[in-house]
């Protein structure tokens, strides 16, 4: 079974993140990796072909510096890399990131396609739906775990108070959450490794795309620094209990 | 003699196939070591009658040497003997007198071996050692018995400087029956003696031959310093191998060490993994490794560089995966081994393989190394948060780049900078520089994590990037001298740093309170109260000597002290080392927990701490025991008795 | 004229209370307001849409869409849209919102926009970005509809009391849109989901004096519903709770939107593994205790008294 995964390099989540004058995600030149939430998925879709054989392949939409990100799941153990660069995909919105993305996936056969449930910098959380929708494949969203049954799938898909069990013909579309496994540390020798492995840099033309397919529907058209949160606040007594009920409400849990 | 060469050859063979590691500098102090550890047996005296015990037979064996020589000329001729020692009255006295120190000395050894029974022994091979023992025994019965058969045939040159064999004389008639009696004896002498070579190159005992070479080849720097492994990515091909992974991947020195241990068990009885029931024995991995290096001898020989398919991996078969992520690196077993085995140096080879090669380590440390790797520190926190320790203390002065050297730099390190008690710490220090006058110059988000975590648990690669990178900064800096809180930071700046291009005059901040007090720039205020108890950090006194500095500044705190049993090179560690910290323990009991008893122990009312790592484990352990015992960093207890305000 | 769509979400055959939300947002948008309720129970449901000011509502009962995920709600969806050709559809920003938005974007080429806390103009939404810290206007641009993922409780419903049309659709659902198809459910009520996945954990540490006080949590939790139980290191070395609770540097990371922590101090080992959390609740009964300074709500107090209170609490406002 080959596998595909879509791997997104993003801004290192301990340093501080800017916007740049374009009101855009500043992507370039500053530190980055592999998206942690992208990792469950990579370790899943190894896993998955180490018991049944085939190979995994990284796809990844960014900026020069995203090769880090095809990189590293090179290192973990992906046979081989597509990244998709272009200055035209620069602000790319979600739709034109699942147009590249489905075009740069069409490339290679593959039964099963590999996505983190959202990504830790935008958590759109919709692009992997997109995409399957594009390629015309079955999702399943939110999945914690995972089996080939012959042709199918059956996975377990994560909900509020359990799981539900789904039947998924391939080629398919999964995301998986985090607690679908511990993803593995790569070696030295593996990210050694990685620089011999097949890796393709493409373009948007590349993929046969059109300009009218790359334009993007969305500006940000104003920024403000939102207002300091109330900060924490320290109670005692009696209306503990009440205040903390409050929270919960006003987050939805109760 | 030819047996033995047939016998020894194989183990020479895989010495000189093994990976050369030069240790051959400084030969003074090579020589040195030799003359007080070898032939003054110091570090066996660290038990007294195992101790007295082992140099009797060891000094009687160098005296006794001359007596084979002796009986290789007596059995072929009974009057030929060497000239002058043969005759010597001198020499018959010590011939006689060791001879009977030896075979009481072996008594002794089997009234420890069979009615005392120490733990050290457990796994040891004790039938081997009973027999060499015994053999040991009959070689010097036998020379006794001759000497005496000797007097009785009245051939001894002086009978009355050889009591014991004098007073045995009258076992024998002095007729025929003794001619003969004395011709068995002396072949019986010989041929033990060379029973005895002859088994030596196949024995634990081989030690006789191989631990004055491996104690002269042992490390000359602070026992904390790892040698380097210097990775370059790009040039390095994929099959290259990183630490040891097989038996050819061993050092010289680490194949030598494996034939010098006799198994005396000293670095298990220290060993704070085995005392808390984890299987990690040093002596058990020393011997595992040993018995897989003998098994493939004719394989590792044969071996080529390119070639070594026919050999087992190390892990998981001479030890455990589980016996190699146990040690702490405390450097217990090392001080303690009599031949100078390294233990620790071998372990974080064998960790490098798991790490760099495998990717096989407890999983929950891999938080570590990912926090390493992209926040540059081990709980991957914001390097902005680097300075929030120093909220509040204007005097803290953060380096931009630009700024004139500092005078000292201090160190925060990253428990120091991120931990919440260690952050008490490093503002007690902070505090007390700027109430001595002393600038208080720091990095801030420029520090980095100084890559031990990552180097102890076997990442030598992560280690090397963070080395290079703080060595630019530091050097970039112009830093000279540092100051630093964390002991792993502390060993890590001093003895690893020169082999990146950072050499930097470091001392603890322990070292730099001390002098200010003895320069009269900390005056001492008001005493502590109650006792305190101060538990030594290995990488700080174990592994790089500092025991007085943190004592002293207790002292200049006004603190009554009082010592743990395990203090200053005999400490216990607090677990935390070698990586630790960033595992889960098993074993039947935890290493904190069964430290912070000790200290509990002395009835002291505050364990006094000079390391970050030591002051979070012990910490732990005392809320875990629910005790009224505090742990403290000296500086804060010092802060607390020299500064005006109280320390926060 | 201007129309706004609301998808409905249903849970188990009854309406989400994000749909009363999403509908009074839309009611601020356009003319007229629509809401899409599919699945059984849809029908039903549309007394309390009307109510929430939808004019009309498309439903259909077909047992399809509570068997498949995603697949039969998006192409009917999808049909509607083509068909009526509103100028904003408004989601849930829940699993199924984004399952269905994100399909239905691949059928209409339309915008998308996710996590929307407020939709000021049918072509405007404002996200929150940066952990909350900066505050973001899109101009939404393309063909329509807009397709907006309003997070949920982002406004205060405000019911008009108005009845809907209901307006049935067909459920003929093409094979290839069928997708992946439910054969089981698992309810974990008594275990709670996997703390990793969980919206509330509640985490009880050292204060907690014994195993027999996670009891108290267990009970918390259940009553709170989907919520997690977990422990800091010491609960756990303490052998009150297995490892699998364990969270922080070497236990689990958790990003829960609420995490209640329980007699737990706050050592940076625990604090690493839930500084994610999006609110923290800390009840310790020491005022000096560190975990107090990181937390949005800190209780000083007794974890005895606090904790059974707020069970109690919970199951009053529930109503259970």
């Amino acid at each position: 079974m080959n596998v595909v995964v879509c791997t997104k390099h993003v801004p290192n989540p301990q340093g501080t993140p800017t916007l740049g004058p374009d009101h855009l995600l500043v992507r370039s030149g500053v530190e980055g990796a592999l998206d942690p939430g992208d990792e469950y998925g990579l370790e899943l879709a190894l896993q998955l072909v180490e018991r049944h054989g085939g190979e995994v392949t990284a796809v990844s939409m960014g900026p020069d510096d995203a090769l880090a990100a095809v990189q590293r799941a090179l290192a973990m153990g992906a046979h081989r890399g597509v990244l998709v660069t272009d200055d035209v995909l620069r602000g790319a919105d979600a739709l034109v990131t699942a147009r590249v993305l489905a075009a740069a996936i069409q490339r290679q056969p593959a039964e099963l396609v590999i996505a983190g449930v959202e990504s830790t910098d935008g958590y759109t959380g919709t692009v992997p739906v997109t995409v399957a929708a594009l390629l015309g494949h079955p999702s399943v969203t939110a999945v914690r775990a995972l089996e080939l049954e012959g042709d199918a799938l059956r996975v377990e898909r994560q909900t509020e108070s359990g799981y539900d069990v789904y039947a998924c013909p391939t080629p398919a579309l999964i995301t998986v959450t985090a607690g679908a496994t511990e993803p593995r540390y790569p070696s030295l020798k593996g990210i050694m490794q990685a620089k011999q492995k097949p890796l393709d840099r493409l373009t948007a033309a590349d993929l046969g795309l059109a300009p009218e397919d790359l334009r993007s529907s969305q500006t940000v058209v104003e920024v403000v620094d939102a207002p300091p949160p109330p900060g924490g606040e320290i109670v005692e007594g009696d209306t503990a209990v009440g205040r903390i009920a409050d929270l919960l409400a006003d987050a939805g849990a109760i | 003699m030819v047996l033995f060469v047939r016998r020894a050859r194989p183990r020479l063979d895989v010495l000189r196939t093994a990976r050369p590691d030069g240790r051959t500098d400084e030969p003074g102090v090579r020589a040195r070591r030799e003359v007080v550890q070898v032939l003054g047996q110091r570090k066996l005296f660290q038990k007294a009658v195992p101790g007295v015990m082992h140099a009797t037979i060891f000094w009687g064996f160098l005296i006794l040497l001359p007596t084979i020589a002796e009986a290789m000329l007596a059995v072929i001729d009974p009057a030929w003997t060497l000239p002058y020692l043969g005759h010597a009255a001198w020499f018959a006295f010590l011939q006689d007198a060791f001879a009977a120190l030896v075979a009481i000395a072996v008594g002794v050894a089997f009234w420890i071996r069979k009615v005392q029974r120490p733990d050290r022994f457990r796994g040891s091979h004790m039938r081997e050692a009973d027999l060499i023992l015994l053999t040991i025994l009959g070689i010097v019965t036998s020379l006794l018995l001759w000497n005496a058969s000797r007097i009785a045939l009245g051939s001894a040159d002086h009978p009355s400087a050889a009591p014991v064999a004098n007073a045995l004389s009258g076992l024998f008639s002095g007729g025929r029956g003794t001619e003969v009696a004395e011709r068995i004896l002396v072949w019986t002498h010989l041929l033990l003696v060379l029973g005895f070579l002859t088994y030596l190159p196949r024995s634990k005992h081989l030690h006789i031959l191989t631990a004055a070479p491996n104690v002269y080849l042992a490390k000359n720097a602070p026992s904390g310093y790892l040698t380097p492994l210097r990775i370059d990515l790009d040039a390095a091909d994929a099959d290259v191998r990183f630490g040891a992974a097989v038996a050819t991947d061993l050092t010289r020195k680490q194949v030598l060490d494996l034939y010098s241990c006799t198994e005396c068990g000293r670095c298990q009885e220290v060993c704070p993994a085995w005392a808390t029931g984890k299987p990690l024995s040093p002596k058990l991995l020393i011997m595992g490794l040993r018995d897989q290096v003998v098994a493939e001898t004719s394989a590792i020989v044969a071996a080529t560089p390119s070639g070594t398919v026919e050999l087992q991996p190390l892990v998981p078969n001479a030890v455990t995966d589980e016996v190699v992520w146990d040690c702490v690196t405390c450097g217990a077993c090392v001080r303690e081994c009599p031949v100078d085995i390294e233990h620790v140096d071998t372990i974080v080879d064998l960790r490098r393989n798991l790490v760099m090669a495998e990717s096989r380590f407890p999983p929950e440390a891999g938080a570590m190394l990912r926090g390493v790797e992209t926040a540059e520190d081990p709980w991957g926190q914001p390097a902005s948060a680097r300075t929030d320790w120093a909220r509040g203390l204007d005097d803290v002065h953060v380096l931009e780049p630009g700024d004139p050297p500092p005078e000292v730099l201090f160190w925060v390190g990253c428990a120091g900078a991120f931990d919440e008690r260690a952050q008490a710490t490093t503002r007690s220090i902070a505090r007390l520089l700027i109430a001595a006058g002393v600038e208080v110059a720091i990095l801030g988000p420029r520090e980095r994590c100084t890559g031990d975590p990552a180097r102890r648990m076997g990442h030598e690669y992560l280690f090397q990037i963070l080395a290079e990178q703080n060595v630019e900064t530091l050097n970039g800096a112009g830093v000279t001298k540092i100051v630093a809180s964390c002991a792993h930071c502390f060993n890590t700046l001093a003895n690893e740093y020169p082999d990146y291009g950072g050499d930097y005059e470091v001392v603890h901040h322990t070292e730099l309170l001390s002098t200010l007090i003895r320069e009269g720039r900390l005056a001492p205020g008001a005493g502590a109260d109650g006792t305190v108890t101060y538990h030594d950090a290995c990488y700080l006194g174990r592994h790089n000597g500092r025991f007085d500095a943190p004592r002293e500044v207790l002292h200049g705190a006004g603190a009554a002290t009082v010592e743990m049993p395990r203090n200053r090179e005999r400490s216990f560690c607090c677990g935390a080392g070698g990586a630790r910290m960033w595992m889960e323990e098993g074993g039947d009991a935890r290493i904190n927990e069964t430290r912070f008893a000790e200290a509990a122990a002395t009835g002291a009312d505050t364990v006094a701490v000079a390391c970050p790592y030591c002051f979070v484990m012990l910490d732990d352990a005392a809320k875990a025991s629910g005790s009224s015992v505090r742990v403290a960093d000296v500086a804060t207890l010092l802060a607390a008795s020299v500064l005006p305000e109280p320390a926060t | 004229m201007t129309t706004a769509w609301v998808y409905a979400e249903l849970a188990g055959g009854v309406l989400d209370g994000s749909a009363a939300e999403l509908l009074t947002t839309a009611r601020t948008l356009a003319d007229e307001v629509a809401a899409i309720a599919l699945g059984p129970g849809a029908t039903a449901a549309a007394a309390d849409l009307g109510a929430a000011g939808a004019a009309t509502v498309y439903a259909s009962d077909d047992e399809v869409f509570a068997s498949h995920s995603g697949g039969p709600q998006a192409f009917v969806l999808g049909g509607l849209i083509e068909e009526h050709r509103p100028s904003i559809v408004l989601f849930p920003g829940s699993y199924e919102g984004r399952d269905v938005a994100g399909r239905v974007q691949a059928r209409t080429g339309s915008t998308l926009m996710a996590n929307a806390i407020a939709v000021p103009a049918i072509d405007r939404a404002r996200t929150e970005i940066f952990g909350g810290m900066t505050v973001v206007d899109v101009q939404l641009q393309g063909p329509e509809p807009h397709l907006v993922l309003v997070r949920p409780r982002s406004v205060t419903a405000e019911p008009t009391g108005g009845t809907a049309t209901i307006v049935a659709v067909p459920a003929e659902i093409p094979e290839a849109d069928l997708g992946a198809r439910l054969v089981e459910r698992h309810e974990e009520a008594a275990t709670g989901p996997k703390l990793e996945e969980a919206r509330v954990i509640v985490s009880g540490g050292r204060g907690l004096g014994g195993p027999d006080a996670f009891a108290m949590l267990d009970a918390l939790a259940s009553a709170i519903g989907g919520a997690a139980v977990g422990a800091s290191r010491a609960a756990v070395d303490a052998g009150w709770v297995p490892y699998s609770y364990q969270i922080g540097q070497t236990g689990k990371t958790v990003k829960p939107d609420v995490y209640i922590a329980a007699g737990i101090s706050g050592a940076l080992q625990h604090v690493v593994g839930m500084k994610g959390a999006k609110r923290i609740v800390a009840i310790n009964k020491d005022p000096e205790a560190p975990i107090l300074k990181m937390a949005d709500l800190g209780v000083v107090g007794d974890v005895f008294e606090v904790i059974p209170a707020l069970t109690e609490e919970i199951r009053r406002r529930s109503g259970s």
